[in-house]
């Protein structure tokens, strides 16, 4: 059972929440511009490109959106801004050490509600401009929930067989001698690639991707777009923070306090998942969706059951 | 209003670029993305998040409808430049960076596209689903795409029923000044005319650049933007004129690491698949003929030439006579350039494809529109 936080905590969330997406936005940026454009040359360089995330947030603050025709605009501007909201409101039962902002009996089943949350946002404003690019979009971003969300479910479910409860304080509790991770590889791997399947982003990133001029974002400028795409960024850092934890012990580890434990995972999980988007291409879900549901639901129902046996014969 | 102004006067000193390249442009492209890169500006995948629209090449009254209606998509505060030459593409991009940040903020809506809604006919679509058709026209501005051209397809879904290339925007455009061939053939055809002298160096390097170009179109539009910034590289370092010795190491680790990736392969085996002897029948010359197989096969191809060429960079010796002059897309022929044989093939392969994979076959073809233009002293192609 984790503590409740103070309620300024539930104010702050949101902030923290945009820093640190930012903070990891900053580190793909670099990788980014120094495959395009070779090292950076010298410290200046490093930081202007390490800033480019913020430039961009400040550039869209200041342009307008766009309009397109016969566009249902309400729609669109609504898809973009539930993108962060689901992911403010996912954090909330995310436990910063032993503390979290809330910790409802169900908050698994919390999480889970607010990525099929972040699922509407995203078909929306690819629905919403009336543009055939950004309604492709839309589509590959259906298939993909398609591939990816049944593997993500049973690996969620997972975790909270193995600490008999669906309440993420409890899951963290259950780990204070072994980790998730050790006994449920299987579960921890598909969460991660999820994870990412559920922020569409980096090998996930086909619904936004080049080939369709940006996808779904295809139309959004100003505001919209940054509330698209910087929500994007706080899906991957929430999503990132949950394996944490679900899979990873939480705040558990030795020597440190607890909150300098969950931040020191979290951002290992961030910096696995931004050096894997260098490794892994992006992947269409034609060639996904196959091994999805024919190797990773096998797997990730063989993982479930044995955690089911091991609790049974505790 | 102060608050706006200063935000966006800050962000204006860094751009965000939309580059659309004309046939005829490539040069000016080229220029323009290395200047690009120079500078870590970013790029603009669609005009609604541009800042800076940058025209390559030379616009004729042909391209001024769509040229417009593009730069009303973006929304303003926003400039644009033409960059006719490579030679201007530094200053010019100064100068539209400089006016960005100074010019008078007018605060007008930005205007939204004349079209109306998209919906069309209900039909049945291969699984046998009613399904609405619409009609997409791609091109002649999308990111990684031959520059001039213009494909009108049909899709239900993401599924392309029928494609047609219309070519008009290149057919017939007079290029100038006067000689100047399609700039990546350039070297071949100068070769094959004795005009000029022209060392094989010259013709392995123009044509290794070339292949580099394409593989960086069809990896990026893949969803492999590593492999495909390392391809650009390796270009510009080409096209700059690097010794041979310095840069044939880099050259094959790159080609090998595309040869090798097996990501690349599981994305791209089986999509547009070109037999040998449709090809022929065709009329298709060069890797795509040799290829003899998928969009996969095609970039091996171009991969395994790339090495080959990386090794004759400075080859000093007369080029070979006899047999025709041979650019990247294949056999340099005055009456039907290559590219037009590639575009012959396109709408068959693309028929019954999704949307992502009719833009892999594009790339993997990678027709070149300037092949279609002309010169006052080139004889006018006829249309393919």
């Amino acid at each position: 059972m984790a503590e409740a936080a103070p309620l300024w905590a539930a104010v702050v969330l949101p902030f923290a929440l945009a820093a640190a997406a930012c903070c990891a936005a900053s580190v793909d940026a670099l990788l980014a511009a120094s495959a395009r454009c070779g090292p950076a040359r010298g410290a200046r360089d490093a930081v202007s490109r390490a800033a480019t995330p913020l430039r961009a947030t400040v550039r869209l603050f200041a342009r307008r959106p766009r309009r397109t025709t016969a566009a249902d605009t309400a729609l669109t501007r609504l898809g973009a801004a539930v993108v962060p909201v689901a992911a403010v409101l996912a954090c909330a039962v995310l436990p910063w050490g032993f503390t979290s902002v809330t910790d409802p009996t169900v908050g698994v089943v919390w999480f889970n509600a607010m990525e099929a949350l972040a699922w509407a946002g995203v078909w929306l404003v690819g629905w919403g401009p009336n543009s055939t690019l950004s309604m492709i979009g839309g589509y590959r971003f259906l298939a993909q929930g398609l591939a990816y969300e049944l593997p993500h479910m049973f690996a969620l479910t997972t975790a909270a067989l193995g600490a008999e409860s669906l309440r993420v304080g409890d899951v963290v509790a259950a780990q204070s001698g072994l980790w998730f991770v050790v006994w449920m590889p299987v579960a921890f791997v598909v969460y991660l690639l999820s994870a990412l399947g559920m922020s569409f982003w980096g090998p996930f990133g086909h619904p936004l991707g080049r080939d369709i001029a940006s996808g779904v974002a295809v139309e959004l400028g100003g505001v919209d777009r940054l509330l698209l795409l910087g929500g994007r960024w706080m899906l991957l850092v929430t999503t990132a923070g949950f394996s944490v934890p679900l899979f990873l012990g939480g705040g558990h580890g030795p020597l440190l306090p607890a909150w300098a434990w969950t931040l020191l995972k979290t951002g290992a999980v961030l910096a696995l998942l931004v050096t894997a988007r260098r490794v892994l291409p992006t992947a269409r879900m034609d060639r996904y969706l196959e091994p999805a549901w024919m190797v990773l639901i096998p797997l990730t129902l063989a993982q479930a059951l044995f955690v089911a046996v091991a609790v049974l014969d505790r | 209003m102060g608050v706006r102004s200063a935000l966006l006067r800050y962000a204006a000193r860094r751009p965000t670029v939309l580059a659309v390249a004309l046939p005829g442009g490539t040069a000016s492209r080229l220029a323009v993305e290395a200047e690009l890169c120079r500078r870590g500006l970013p790029a603009a995948d669609t005009p609604a998040d541009a800042d800076l629209l940058v025209v390559c090449g030379v616009p004729t009254h042909r391209d001024l409808p769509w040229l417009d209606r593009l730069g009303a998509a973006v929304p303003s505060p926003a400039s644009r430049v033409v960059v006719p030459a490579a030679g201007r593409a530094a200053d010019l991009l100064d100068t539209a960076t400089s006016l960005l940040g100074t010019a008078p903020l007018a605060y007008r809506p930005a205007p939204s596209d004349d079209g109306e809604p998209e919906t069309a006919r209900r039909g049945d679509d291969r699984d046998g689903l009613r399904l609405d058709r619409l009609r997409l026209t791609l091109g002649p501005a999308l990111p990684d795409w031959p520059a001039g051209l213009v494909l009108r397809l049909t899709l239900q879904g993401d599924l392309v029923q029928t494609a047609e290339t219309d070519t008009r925007c290149a057919v017939g455009r007079v290029v100038l000044p006067a000689g100047r061939a399609p700039f990546w053939d350039e070297p071949a055809l100068n070769a094959a005319s004795g005009g000029s002298f022209v060392t094989r160096g010259q013709v392995a390097r123009r044509c290794c650049a070339a292949h580099l170009d394409s593989a960086a179109r069809l990896l990026a539009v893949t969803g492999c933007d590593t492999l495909a910034a390392r391809c650009r590289r390796s270009r510009d370092t080409v096209l700059a004129g690097a010794p041979s010795a310095r840069i044939v190491g880099e050259l094959r680790a790159t080609t090998r690491r595309v040869a090798r990736s097996r990501t690349v392969r599981r994305a791209l085996a089986g999509v547009g698949p070109l037999p040998r002897r449709r090809a022929r029948a065709a009329g298709v010359t060069g890797p795509a003929l040799v290829a003899d197989g998928d969009s996969h096969d095609r970039l091996l191809v171009w991969m395994a030439e790339v090495e080959r060429f990386g090794a004759d960079l400075d080859d000093p010796r007369a080029p070979e006579t006899g047999g025709g002059a041979s650019g990247p897309r294949g056999v340099l022929d005055p009456a039907r350039p290559p590219s037009a044989a590639l575009l012959g093939v396109l709408p068959g392969l693309l028929a019954g494809v999704d949307f992502a994979a009719a833009r892999i076959i594009v790339a993997s073809l990678d027709p070149d529109l300037d092949e279609l233009t002309s010169s006052p002293d080139r004889p006018e192609t006829p249309h393919g």
